[in-house]
């Protein structure tokens, strides 16, 4: 989520920040892994933090962030590949979405999906709305947490009743309360004058 | 000359289900308070006055338009509240979604920013501009509705149970900005007395029909006398 600041990477335009990131994860995951190259992505990475004036303290915050990720990817890796060959694997996709963060952490909303339509634009010709896809893109930002929500009330219910927790029983009431959420929320688009 | 909010022999039917009956009603009142039991027909009339439900049969002019044949229009001049403060938030920040509201005027970006910060700073949004607007409480997520709503300068704000999921003090809030505060029309869904006390005139649905009008005060009373 974006943190107000006035660093040179805040007042770098989306789009250039957008390609540029993307050329580097590109790159990070499609060279060949080496010590020396894992070595410079991270110190770019912590370089950049620096450069944002949010320091080390955010960038520790997006890893205790990712550290559910980090055990999730590690653990069957480590078991079934070497521990090296893991912490290789893991270490580029840490990387590459500490670096995507950096986007999020200095750009609004706003620019970033003004952005994505202007690079969506050539696609109008094949009959996308790219105005829709970013209005698309932004609801389903704002709504991720709301969903959350819903998924942490249902679990309070269940572990209240003393439910032992099944997937179904879980499911069914999220999916009720999203539905009626994405109703809801159709109607405040069609009030404020989106059609 | 035809009133503000004007229906006439105006039904509502959902899948053959009549849900409102033959209504006709002229409103020209400033606050107008809409009570009734649940299930009454209250959410259906007042959705009606932007077009979120098209009649039946009968005739509906909400400030000289036709809401259900011009949706554009209807827009531009109704604003609605509804009662779940999280379901109306678009935008991830709450000063985005502010100025969602100015989407499409043609403005340019400082003159939307400048329109956004003092619109925020009136509700007492000003230092939550560029927080998740999910992060705010439920009404200050309320009055980010309202704000948003306002920005866009319509001629009636119409709000369905806009402090059901509040508290005393924010209900409080909300209402002295909707009552007092406001130069617009406002019809006002509540299932609040108080509320409904405070406006110019009430009307009261049961069960689809329009059975009562008049002084709030006096609406009230009868409404509460049957209940016992
Ligand atoms: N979209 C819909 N489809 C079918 N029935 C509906 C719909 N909306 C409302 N109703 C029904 O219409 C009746 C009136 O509803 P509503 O206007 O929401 O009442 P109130 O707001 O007074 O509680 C209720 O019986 C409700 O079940
Ligand atoms: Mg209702």
């Amino acid at each position: 989520m974006y943190r107000p600041g006035g660093s040179v990477l805040h007042r770098t335009p989306a789009g250039p920040k957008l390609l540029t990131v993307m050329a580097l994860a590109l790159a990070i995951s499609l060279v060949p892994a080496s010590p020396w190259l894992l070595a410079g992505a991270i110190a770019l990475v912590i370089g950049c933090y620096l450069l944002t004036g949010l320091g080390l303290r955010e960038l520790g915050r997006q890893l205790r962030d990712l550290r559910w990720l980090i055990l999730v990817m590690l653990v069957p890796q480590a078991l079934f590949l070497s521990l090296p060959t893991a912490a290789v694997n893991i270490t580029r996709v840490v990387v590459v979405v500490l670096l995507a963060a950096l986007v999020t952490l200095t750009t609004r909303t706003e620019d970033l999906i003004d952005a994505i339509a202007k690079a969506l634009g050539p696609l109008r010709r094949f009959g996308a709305d790219p105005d829709r896809i970013a209005l698309m893109l932004s609801m389903t930002i704002t709504t991720v947490p709301v969903i959350a929500g819903f998924a942490a009330q249902v679990r309070e219910a269940q572990r209240a009743r003393g439910v032992p927790v099944q997937p179904l029983a879980f499911v069914v009431p999220l999916l009720v309360m999203a539905l009626k959420h994405s109703d809801d929320l159709a109607d405040a688009l069609t009030a404020r004058g989106v059609d | 000359m035809t009133s503000e909010i004007h229906f006439e022999n105006v039904s509502v039917e959902f899948s053959g289900r009549e849900v409102l009956r033959d209504l006709s009603l002229d409103l020209d009142e400033r606050r107008i308070a809409v009570i009734g039991s649940n299930g009454s027909g209250k959410s259906t009339f007042a959705r009606m006055l932007n077009g979120l439900v098209t009649p039946t049969r009968g005739e509906v002019r909400v400030h000289g338009v036709d809401p259900a044949r011009q949706p554009k229009e209807i827009r531009r001049r109704v604003g609605f509240v509804f009662s779940n403060p999280d379901a109306q938030i678009i935008m991830p920040t709450v000063a985005e979604d502010v100025a969602f509201s100015l989407r499409g005027r043609g403005l340019t970006r400082t003159e939307v920013q400048e329109r956004v910060t003092a619109a925020l700073d009136r509700f007492g949004l000003g230092e939550h501009a560029d927080a998740p607007a999910q992060t705010l409480s439920g009404g200050q997520k309320q009055l980010l509705a309202l704000c948003a709503v306002l920005i866009r300068e319509p001629g009636l704000v119409v709000a369905d149970e806009p402090t059901a999921y509040l508290d005393a003090s924010n209900s409080r809030r909300i209402a002295r900005f909707l009552l007092d505060e406001m130069p617009q029309q406002l019809v006002l869904v509540t299932h609040d007395p108080r509320l409904a006390a405070r406006c110019d005139i009430a009307v009261r649905f049961e069960a689809g029909i329009l059975v009562d009008r008049g002084d709030p005060a006096a609406v009230i009373a009868r409404y509460e006398e049957e209940q016992l």
